[in-house]
């Protein structure tokens, strides 16, 4: 929180695509406990440092189904999932440019429903419905779409997402030492 | 210091994700109408967004009613369980006048809040302080109390809510 303590920043590292981790649906959790909340805390650090409007627990290697989002202008309220998932969607698309840290340089414009419910377990432990709209409903269904082993250029036709990934290893090879 | 209008649900400021306070001093007055219009309403909680201010912050008196004033004001709040301990009670809600919700919640939670002096304090409440606490920091993250209880409750609470009236005749 902005007027937190001496708490330390912990910045996580992105695992690169195409790690199979950002491939593989994230395991459910138990129980929110000090180290499920440490981790939350770690991921608004790493998405704040991006800076992104949400980050899934498998982009930094934690397997597990938490998810913060945060497509605010203010920063500093970011919700934080556990379990997230889609109850309601509206039958009006939204059309966005998607990226991710974990393949940068690249984008795509992904369309989603406009506005979704969601439901989840907070940082009490309690499930919770929650309406959202805009970019933090593009945000919350990219985030659950790791959690399903998903990337948002998965849900590109095959065409574009070749292409994507074509200028990505481009990309890639002219900042890489080869 | 005056009395401020209480959005009703279905306002859609109430499902908004608030703004933190970045200057505590710029709420003063804003808390000092706040409290007024707790008071009056009657009520033990209200949070900013219930009178159309996106701010983190929430004020609260959890004994008034009983004659023991104690009133909180909490800015850029963070509620944190204690224990495993959860309880279901019913909850009313100034922005949804006539209808109550059975809400399960923990029964002890450490309330951590900026006050108007700047300071950061940790407060360890239970009972029905524990309980507005939690109420008023939902509305801070657009969560109403019927978001927390199972669909087919939702769904009759809200039908309660339309057969009064709704937001049209609300008086509370």
């Amino acid at each position: 929180m902005v007027h937190g303590g001496a708490r330390r920043m912990a910045v996580r590292d992105y695992v690169p695509w195409p790690d199979k981790r950002l491939k593989t649906a994230a395991e459910p959790v138990e129980k929110i406990t000090e180290e499920i909340l440490g981790i939350w805390q770690d991921m608004i650090d790493t998405m704040e440092a991006m800076p992104g409007v949400g980050l899934a627990a498998p982009q930094i290697g934690v397997m597990l189904r938490l998810a913060v989002v945060d497509a605010s202008d203010a920063r500093g309220q970011a919700l934080r999932m556990a379990n997230p998932e889609v109850l309601e969607a509206s039958a009006e698309t939204n059309a966005h440019e998607e990226a991710s840290p974990n393949l940068p340089g690249v984008y795509g414009k992904v369309i989603r429903p406009k506005s979704v419910t969601v439901v989840y377990t907070d940082h009490l432990g309690m499930r919770v419905r929650k309406d959202l709209t805009g970019l933090w409903a593009t945000s919350v269904q990219h985030q659950i779409d790791h959690l399903n082993g998903k990337m948002y250029f998965d849900r590109l036709s095959k065409v574009k997402r070749e292409m994507l990934l074509k200028k990505a290893a481009k990309k890639r090879g002219a900042s890489g030492p080869f | 210091m005056s009395c401020l209008d209480i959005l009703r649900w279905p306002d859609p400021r109430l499902t908004e994700v608030c703004a933190p306070v970045t200057d505590v001093e710029s709420v003063a007055a804003l808390v000092g109408d706040m409290f007024e219009t707790m008071y009056a309403a009657p009520g033990r909680g209200l949070a900013a967004p219930q009178v159309g201010q996106m701010l983190r912050l929430f004020v609260m008196d959890a004994g008034w009613k009983a004659g023991e004033m104690t009133p909180l004001v909490c800015v850029n709040p963070t509620v944190s369980a204690v224990g495993a301990g959860v309880a279901a009670g019913a909850e009313g809600c100034l922005s949804m006048p006539g209808v109550e919700a059975q809400v399960s919640r923990p029964e002890v939670v450490d309330l951590t809040y900026t006050d108007l002096t700047g300071t950061r304090i940790t407060q360890r409440l239970e009972g029905a302080a524990a309980r507005i606490a939690q109420h008023e920091a939902d509305h801070l993250d657009g969560v109403m109390h019927f978001d927390r209880v199972a669909e087919a409750d939702r769904a009759a609470l809200l039908d309660r809510y339309g057969a009064r009236g709704g937001a049209a005749h609300g008086g509370a």
